[in-house]
């Protein structure tokens, strides 16, 4: 018997090493690969195709490795990104390895027909993932994503670092690919997509040195642009794109400042420090209509215009009144983002979504003509400010 | 809780193992022959005999054979010649001597001595004078005297060489058993203490004694022992590894089913758990059954420090092992399969460091680890100036130079490095021998299948462990079947001694006193 | 109480929250735990039907209390349903793991799992309990973490409005889930010829099922309720493999991203648990229908999962074909059989006393 089960148990045995002598199925070594960073949608030049531009990391070789700096641009005109990775992998020696990508750059014009088509690849494909980001370009997203920019680094990575660091100013919405299906799934709710424009020396008071060459050599990220499902429809600026961010909730840094707003008196500027927004539906006499509540903390970083020394009590009051000079600030930004919203006719606020966790029997009733109702849904804004500290000195400079 | 029936220990029946013996002539269990033992032994020239005359009723014809080197010659010069040829003259006990008497008068009143005892056979006399003893033979009388006066070169108590601690008693085993025998009795200062003496061997006639704690120890163990220890039957027992090999319950696994220690405190600690030393003549390493794996992943030292300090250094042991079995084939794994979850800074990084080296990554592990083992053995067997200088020669200066001319990526290096430096952390060098083994099909699954080999690899080898019993106890235990308290108390973390209130929970011993009951 | 535990859990985890929500919505993650409680008064009942048969498995009762033609039969029908689920578990843990390794042939992954399953089946029940009770730990542990990671891609106020489409859509939801602990008691049918029987005993099985049902009837609702939050009902929906998914989007301080090849080794475990408790079970059955045992049997066994494994390439098919043998085959058999079984031998006790 214990000869029997020792023949069977080597018989398994070679049968187990046999899976190591008929090769290696999935493996790909390292140096294989060719990390894709970057893609990039826009419209083909014959109709039904796309023109897609896909941004490759190239390593460097050698003993001291260091992220690479280099980097490998196509734009290759095909029906959908299967065909493109052909007629790229046709090109490059190596394998080109989808699971680094981290930006989709979407561009004007397929934004405008509607890119889903050509992004359903990227949420069935398996080494994809939905944590990519996804900017919508002004002009095409070519342009964008050759870009020579002054640092050297890849302008997808980039990007990436833009979007990432982009939490401390809190000026436009980070949309990564999931959050965009998942609100792509409300269907009440609009979707939004960050904008990214190129920025020329001289553009908006920007100047930098460029090597005499006429190209943008720098890239900004304001704004936002409303979809309609997959559809571009208009583009927010960039205090309407405040406003949304105050009302969805996202800020977590921002600077802000009073000048402007206050004529004659001094303005401060600041850090908001942590903001929360609140919402609640109404019920005034029958109409339902949704409540904003912004509270925020402020920390003041600069006082410009103060003409003399204050006591401690005008120093209070001065404060006290700066506290209503950024909550006006908010509150305009808030209000030029609604009033887009109704001239759109499209709920990127998601206040249909709210209206919906709240009360739905009522949105049962009116989901069916959201986008008109929008136009004149009651919504009102409240704001407060509290004035955290006012930095290292409590009153300013000036000699008298 | 173990909703199935308890079936824990089980001692399971043992085939014979068969080894090679020659066979010999004598019967030794003849009666004693003054003459057969002078033929048997005057060919060797190391072995003396010494004859002399006693003049008492009768002519008493004396002869005292013992082998020069083994005995003690002051002790056989003072108390048995001084005696027996100059006390005793004149004496009015040596006109009453005759041949019947003379060996009860000896051992009576002439000869001090503390081991003077009668022997009839001839197994036992030659027995005796190989082992270190002096025999004195009476006339052509069939008994003899053993005298006891071994006294042989040897290491005496050093400081025990495979373990260190930094904080603890360094005395270590010695190859004298009796020294042994002795170092562990002043641990345990209890007369419980049991030491059972056998020979194994047909030609070595190796000295055994198996050593456990009356009421500590279950009895069922105890049984098994001494049954395995009877079946042996081979010609050499030159050290622990041929026991370790006959006895073991499952010789073809890599994992070390008996726990082996130089260190008596180590035995000491060991036995008071309930467990059984063996201590072999010849060797100062002591076996102790059974054995579970967490105790080759715990050093005595965690007693003789503070909790919390144990248990960080149980911490990092534990990590150390998983880290040499798995780091080389996890590397394999997500460079050749998985590059998903690699940071992409980090890709471009390992693929500029494996630009232009010509091997596959698996291959290059494979190369490393080959090398680093060849390394490990050299260093084992080099006399100790030349030894050191090869460790770094050989890491530093060939592994740069390596990676210099691209024949590893950097980054393998500091895998393999890692993976070295790990199995270090392991305190029993049997369990890291086990680990080297293994770590090579873990390295192939994972070039092979990636995380789903090395996945299939891990449950492969817990269900094995998970089979194997050491003397009938399960190996793992106690993470299967969990035993929470010995668990928690004594596993992954050592609680203070002021928690561990209730003996080990391993092995079901019965006692209800000091330590409480430890039942499961 | 693991190895119950871990039986019960098997793969339930992958599937669960995609079918939950196509029959219940928003609100399916408030099903779960009752659709798995449905299980407890089932192995309630095994247990007490123990109680009076000692030692005996639930086949070898039936043929006593039902006679032995139609115990051979329902015997026949355990074997066949079990070594059928058994097979088309193996396919779908093939499936599973070809999304992430795709170019891997699949009679690879085949080959691996049943390694583990015959290895565990030729070992013993006790080995089997072993190593659940050590990898079951592992197995929560990693769900935990999958779940606990997910926590920061978090949208709002997607569990919200709770209930709003009323109690009826839950009904459907529970009647989803029920099937999955269905096989759990098949599998308590059929160890219970080895479960120790003294009253004390019984009261710790009994509370071990209890426990087995909600750890894992917890766990099971967590691994919903963040997918529902993390992707919405309708991604939800959508996504086969939600759990490999919410993998693959856990980013760990921005370095570490996409470990769901990690957790696809811990998902190996769970699955290898199943379907080796599925293959106990046909070699029970067997045992007591036929009187065959041996080494021999358990490979055929395993040569039959292979078989209908192969039968079942297409993925979508495959997985509508468990959810089938769940609903229609399984769930019939126990739900009858048991309740049957225990009502008679109460029956039977009665006679006997009086």
């Amino acid at each position: 018997m214990k000869r029997k089960r020792r023949k069977t148990v080597l018989v398994l045995i070679l049968i187990a090493c046999s899976l190591f002598l008929t090769g290696c199925w999935g493996t790909r070594e390292v140096e294989e690969l060719e990390p894709l960073i970057g893609l990039g949608f826009d419209l083909g030049q014959k109709p039904g195709t796309y023109l897609i531009t896909e941004q490759f990391a190239k390593p460097t070789k050698g003993e001291t490795s260091t992220s690479a700096e280099i980097h490998r641009t196509f734009s290759i005109e095909a029906s959908s990104l299967r065909e493109a990775y052909e007629k790229t992998s046709k090109i490059i020696s190596h394998v080109p390895f989808m699971g680094s990508l981290k930006v989709i750059v979407i561009g004007e014009d397929v934004a405008k027909v509607g890119f889903l088509d050509v992004a359903d690849f990227l949420q069935r494909y398996s080494e994809f993932r939905r944590s990519m980001y996804l900017v919508l370009a002004k002009g095409k997203a070519q342009s964008i994503l050759n870009v020579k920019m002054r640092t050297g680094t890849i302008v997808a990575m980039y990007i990436k670092d833009n979007i990432e660091t982009g939490k401390t100013i809190s000026t436009y919405p980070t949309v990564r690919l999931g959050h965009y299906l998942t609100v792509l799934g409300r269907k009440s709710t609009a979707p939004i997509m960050p904008v990214i424009e190129m920025v020329k020396s001289g553009d908006e008071g920007i100047e930098y040195e460029t090597d005499g060459k006429e190209e943008a050599q720098e890239l900004r990220i304001q704004g936002a642009g409303v979809f309609r499902g997959d559809q571009l429809i208009d583009f927010l600026n960039d205090e309407e794109t405040k406003g949304y961010m105050w009302l969805e909730n996202q800020v977590l840094q921002r600077p802000m400042s009073t000048v402007g707003t206050r004529k004659g008196e001094p303005n401060f500027t600041g850090q908001v420090l942590n903001s929360k927004t609140r919402y609640k539906v109404s019920d005034k006499d029958g109409t339902i209509g949704l409540q904003y509540q912004i509270k925020a903390s402020i920390e003041i970083d600069e006082v410009q215009g103060l003409k003399e020394q204050l006591s401690e009590t005008e120093w209070v009051d001065l404060m006290k009144g700066a506290e209503k000079s950024f909550a006006k600030v908010i509150q305009k930004e808030c209000e030029l983002s609604i009033q887009k919203e109704r001239r759109l006719g499209l709920d990127f606020l998601g206040i249909g979504r709210h209206i919906e966790e709240r009360n739905s029997a009522y949105w049962k009733t009116v989901k069916d003509q959201w986008e008109q109702k929008i136009a004149d849904f009651p919504v009102s804004v409240n704001v407060e400010v509290t004035i955290h500290h006012s930095g290292m000195s409590n009153s300013s400079a000036t000699v008298n | 809780m173990n909703m199935i029936k308890d079936l824990t220990i089980r001692p399971k029946v043992k085939q014979i193992r068969k080894s090679p013996q020659y066979s010999f002539e004598e019967d030794l269990n003849k009666p004693l022959s003054r003459q057969m033992v002078k033929e048997i032994l005057s060919t060797s020239t190391d072995v003396v005999f010494r004859e002399f005359f006693l003049q008492g009723k009768e002519r008493i014809s004396c002869m005292l054979a013992a082998i020069d080197g083994m005995v003690d010659k002051n002790q056989l010069d003072q108390f048995i010649l001084k005696p027996l040829m100059v006390d005793l003259a004149g004496h009015p006990e040596m006109a009453q001597l005759t041949i019947a008497n003379v060996l009860d008068k000896t051992i009576q009143s002439i000869l001090p001595g503390l081991e003077l005892k009668k022997i009839s056979k001839m197994g036992e006399a030659l027995d005796a004078i190989l082992s270190g003893d002096a025999v004195i033979f009476f006339g052509e009388s069939i008994e003899a005297l053993v005298f006891g006066a071994r006294g042989w070169a040897n290491r005496g108590v050093a400081e025990p060489i495979t373990e260190s601690i930094v904080k603890g008693p360094r005395e270590g085993f010695s190859e004298t058993l009796r020294i042994n025998t002795s170092l562990l009795r002043r641990k345990i200062k209890h007369p419980s203490l049991r030491m059972i003496s056998l020979k194994l061997g047909n030609l070595t006639n190796t000295d055994i004694v198996v050593t456990y704690i009356e009421k500590v120890a279950r009895p069922d163990i105890v049984a098994e022992v001494f049954r395995r220890l009877g079946t042996i039957k081979m010609d050499s027992m030159l050290g622990n590894g041929y026991i370790e090999e006959m006895i073991e319950d499952n010789p073809y696994s890599p994992f070390p089913q008996i726990a082996f220690t130089e260190r008596p405190d180590v035995l000491a600690g060991k036995l008071l758990e309930g467990k059984v030393g063996i201590i072999v003549d010849g060797t100062p390493i002591v076996l102790s059954v059974p054995a579970t794996l967490t105790q080759f992943l715990n050093v005595n030292e965690d007693y003789y420090q503070r909790a919390m300090v144990a248990i960080l250094g149980r911490f990092i042991r534990y990590l150390g092992f998983f880290l040499a079995l798995l780091a080389p084939s996890i590397y394999i794994a997500v460079t050749t399969v998985h590059q998903e979850i690699i940071p992409t800074d980090l890709l471009m990084s390992i693929s500029a460091g494996q630009q232009g080296v010509p091997f596959p990554a698996l291959l290059e592990a494979l190369i490393m680890t080959i090398v680093l083992e060849i390394l490990q053995e050299a260093g084992l067997r080099l006399p100790k100036p030349i030894g050191s200088t090869i460790g770094i020669v050989g890491a530093l200066v060939i592994g740069d130079a390596a990676v210099k001319a691209s024949l590893v990526s950097p980054l393998m290096v500091i895998v393999i490095g890692l993976t070295a430096i790990a199995s270090y952390a392991i305190p029993t060098f049997d369990l890291g021998l086990a680990v080297r083994i293994i770590r090579f099909p873990f390295m192939l699954l994972a070039g092979s299948l990636g995380f789903f080999g090395i996945s299939v690899g891990l449950y492969m080898l817990t269900i094995h462990l998970l089979t194997l019993r050491s003397f009938g106890v399960p190996y793992l235990s106690p993470i299967a079947p969990l035993r929470i308290r010995a668990l928690l108390q004594d596993t992954f973390v050592r609680a203070p001694w002021w928690a561990l209130k209730r003996r080990p929970q391993l092995l079901d011993v019965e006692e209800p006193q000091s330590g409480g009951k430890g039942k499961g | 109480m693991t190895l119950g535990s871990a039986v019960l859990m098997g793969g339930t985890f992958v599937l669960i929250a995609s079918g939950v929500t196509v029959a219940s919505g928003r609100d399916g993650w408030m099903t779960v735990l009752p659709g798995f409680a449905v299980g407890i008064p089932y192995g309630l009942m095994v247990l007490s039907v123990l109680l009076q048969y000692p030692n005996k498995n639930l086949l070898q009762i039936s043929e006593i209390l039902f006679g032995k033609w139609i115990g051979k039969i329902i015997g026949m029908i355990y074997i066949l349903i079990t070594g059928y689920y058994g097979g088309l578990l193996v396919a779908m843990l093939g499936n599973m793991y070809r999304t992430i390794m795709p170019l891997t042939p699949l009679w690879v992954f085949y080959l691996g799992e049943l390694l583990l399953v015959l290895y565990l089946l030729g070992s013993g029940i006790e080995v089997f309990a072993r190593f659940s009770e050590v990898v079951f730990p592992v197995i929560v542990i990693a769900l935990a973490l999958n779940i606990v990671l997910a926590i920061p891609q978090i949208e709002q106020g997607e569990l919200l409005p709770i209930l709003s489409e009323g109690i009826t859509p839950l009904f459907f939801g529970v009647l989803k889930v029920m099937p999955f602990p269905m096989i759990y008691i098949l599998f308590l049918a059929g160890i219970s010829s080895f479960l120790p029987t003294s009253k004390q005993d019984l009261g710790q099985l009994k509370t071990g099922v209890w426990r087995a049902v909600f750890l894992v009837g917890i766990l099971n609702m967590m691994v919903v309720l963040i997918q529902i939050l993390v992707f919405g009902p309708r991604e939800t929906i959508r996504l086969g493999n939600g759990i490999l998914v919410l993998g693959k989007s856990i980013e760990i301080s921005r370095t570490v991203s996409g470990i769901e090849s990690l957790f696809m080794g811990v998902w190996l475990g769970a699955m290898v648990i199943k379907i080796t408790a599925c293959s106990f079970m046909v070699s029970w059955g067997i045992e007591t229908v036929f009187n065959l045992k041996g080494l021999k049997w358990n490979l055929i066994v395993g040569a039959v999962f292979l078989g209908i494994a192969f039968g079942f390439t297409r993925g979508p098919y495959m997985l509508k074909e468990v959810s089938l043998v769940e609903g229609y085959l399984m769930f019939p058999l126990t739900s009858v059989w048991i309740p049957i079984l225990w009502g008679v031998s109460r029956w039977k006790k009665g006679a006997g006393n009086q």
